[in-house]
């Protein structure tokens, strides 16, 4: 007798906020020209027109490093098959770098397109900073958090006369935002959000993409985590910041916005994980995301703004 | 180093009101003779600060009230909601700050505070993310920018790294400087202890450093000579101890096999006083010649 699991694997759509692309995943290694062991996760960020994707990928010795991926003519994304940013092997940077660069959130400031992303070193995760003008090379100006700090981006306009970040520090697993007048030394951290006892995002948040300015602040797509006795389910969630000042949360979704249901976000090298590190919004207030499943494959979200702004609690 | 026969120097029995222990003391050196700011864990469990007088030293007298508490309200309420920790005292440009750690619902942080009278103290900031403590400010700037050590934990790992700030507020360019040494008796973590000491040769800092046991954390103290320009440069680094737990105070007490240095007082070269805390549960002291710190102490 045969059993039929054609039914297991239907698709699930959930009734997530977030509508899913139906040719999903959009990225994964097969679609890649070179062999990697894992593509987790894409910042998404618009150069002259054209939207740009930097790809955390895992190579097949384990090093992660970030890719560019550009349009092409027929609009599908190319991924570059030499890394764009990749563990340097000069101090200061190198000893902080050794086992990856990853998970870059691109921001534009005054025609500068600065990088912050995660170093993985031999006393643990620091966020690193690095700048390009187009795209064509990229420069690292320094690490600018002790360790383990993760989830780091950078606001894409100044607060009074200071450059202003998220990050996660892991003790606590909360979300925080620190400022700098240099971009070198930063302070005045304090706390945004915490994890909440009994919901979604119970454990550990982190920022996902760079905030978006709205008409009602700054919106932040974010990652909660809930650990079950078989691992972390990574979801995603929303919240709206006080314009000029971060640490005013002006509502957080009480729901996530996208939680893994699909096949290829349960299965892959971790299970239940969606992770959101790149989104925009367009001009008709309909947000888009990239996000990585289960750190195998790349994938396409879309929603609007009102849908969100509609679960804020 | 040899201990005082008179250790312990103050327990719980000298001070003037309820406590739980006394431990972890920085001295301040004024005109009237040694002074220390004590850090007091009160019986409800939570620490704050008290002030303790002595003419010679050895044999102090402890304010009627605590000289600071926790917060409970204004902006560093919520990072002091567990209680005020281990403060340690630089004078650096005329000016006496307390660089102290603060315990919040999302951990430790380090605070950075000043004092004209040693009895008020006013806040500057929060300077550290959650996660960091052991913070001590160097006794002058290192190249137009304030410095200091502190201690985040890594994957695990507690070492000692330097940071530098333009303004006491923002800080950057930290660098890993001391980490455990597998084998050695500082193997599991080590944290800065004593505000760094300003040699010839360079940065004399006494840190210390935690070996891990069945039956819990020894803490020890030790030496590091530091480059005087650029503190990440490690000129030497003690293999041994310069002291560790062995009189019946230093092995019972709250936390049992406990010698954390505190401060030490240099102004007389040839008797050194080193404060420390005993077993989390009394302050003692210990001295020795600043030739036996800057040379014997290393071998």
């Amino acid at each position: 007798m045969s059993v039929d699991l054609s039914g297991m694997f239907q698709r699930r759509q959930g009734r997530d906020i977030v509508h899913r692309w139906e040719g999903n995943p959009y990225i994964t290694i097969h679609d890649l020209d070179f062999q990697v062991s894992d593509i987790h996760n894409a910042n998404a960020i618009e150069f002259q027109g054209q939207l740009f994707l930097l790809v955390t990928i895992e190579s097949l010795s384990g090093v992660r490093c970030i890719h560019l991926a550009r349009p092409q003519h027929d609009g599908v994304f190319r991924v570059d098959t030499q890394p764009f940013l990749q563990p340097s092997t000069d101090p200061p940077f190198a000893e902080h770098e050794s086992r990856g660069v990853m998970d870059v959130r691109a921001t534009c400031l005054d025609g500068v397109y600065y990088l912050m992303y995660v170093a993985l070193g031999r006393h643990g995760y620091r966020l690193g900073i690095a700048q390009t003008a187009s795209f064509e090379s990229v420069t690292k100006i320094g690490m600018v958090s002790e360790p383990d700090t993760k989830a780091g981006a950078l606001f894409p306009k100044k607060i009074g006369d200071r450059f202003v970040r998220l990050e996660r520090p892991s003790s606590g697993s909360s979300i925080w935002v620190s400022y700098s007048r240099d971009l070198i030394h930063w302070g005045d951290t304090e706390l945004v959000m915490m994890p909440r006892g009994g919901f979604w995002d119970s454990n550990r948040i982190g920022v996902g993409p760079v905030p978006m300015e709205t008409e009602r602040g700054w919106l932040l797509i974010y990652y909660g985590v809930k650990d079950t006795s078989a691992g972390s389910i990574y979801r995603i969630g929303a919240a709206v910041l006080d314009r000029d000042d971060p640490t005013k949360v002006v509502g957080r979704t009480g729901v996530p916005i996208l939680s893994p249901r699909e096949t290829y976000e349960r299965l892959g090298d971790l299970q239940n994980v969606v992770f959101c590190t790149g989104a925009y919004l367009d001009d008709r207030d309909k947000l888009h995301l990239f996000y990585g499943a289960s750190d195998s494959c790349i994938c396409i979200g879309r929603t609007t703004l009102d849908e969100i702004f509609d679960e804020l609690i | 180093m040899h201990r005082w026969e008179g250790n312990p120097a103050l327990t719980v029995d000298d001070l003037p009101f309820r406590a739980n222990t006394v431990f972890n003391g920085t001295p301040i050196e004024t005109e009237d003779g040694v002074y220390l700011l004590l850090r007091i864990e009160g019986q409800h469990g939570y620490s704050f600060f008290a002030l303790a007088r002595s003419g010679n030293g050895y044999h102090f007298k402890i304010d009627e009230k605590p000289v600071m508490l926790p917060d409970r309200e204004g902006p560093f309420a919520i990072h002091e909601t567990k209680g005020i920790e281990d403060p340690r005292v630089t004078i650096l440009e005329d000016t006496c700050y307390v660089m102290y750690t603060a315990v919040g619902d999302c951990g430790p942080r380090i605070v950075v505070a000043k004092t004209d009278d040693y009895v008020n103290y006013e806040r500057i900031a929060v300077v550290s993310e959650p996660g960091n403590k052991d913070g001590l400010l160097f006794p002058r700037k290192i190249n137009g920018r304030y410095a200091r050590f502190d201690r985040p934990i890594g994957q695990g790992v507690g070492s000692i790294w330097v940071s530098y700030s333009p303004d006491l507020i923002h800080w950057g360019d930290s660098q890993a400087i001391l980490t455990p040494r597998p084998g050695y008796w500082d193997d599991f973590r080590v944290g800065a202890s004593v505000t760094p000491i300003e040699t010839p040769e360079g940065w004399l800092e006494i840190y210390h450093g935690v070996a891990m046991t069945s039956a819990g954390p020894i803490y020890r103290a030790g030496v590091a000579l530091l480059d005087l320009d650029d503190p990440s440069k490690v000129i030497k680094r003690g293999d041994s101890p310069i002291l560790a737990p062995r009189e019946p105070y230093e092995r019972i007490g709250d936390v049992p096999n406990v010698c954390f240095a505190c401060g030490a007082v240099i102004s007389d070269p040839d008797e050194v006083k080193i404060y420390y805390g005993a077993a989390d549960t009394s302050i003692c002291v210990a001295t020795c010649t600043m030739g036996q710190l800057c040379n014997e102490a290393f071998d």
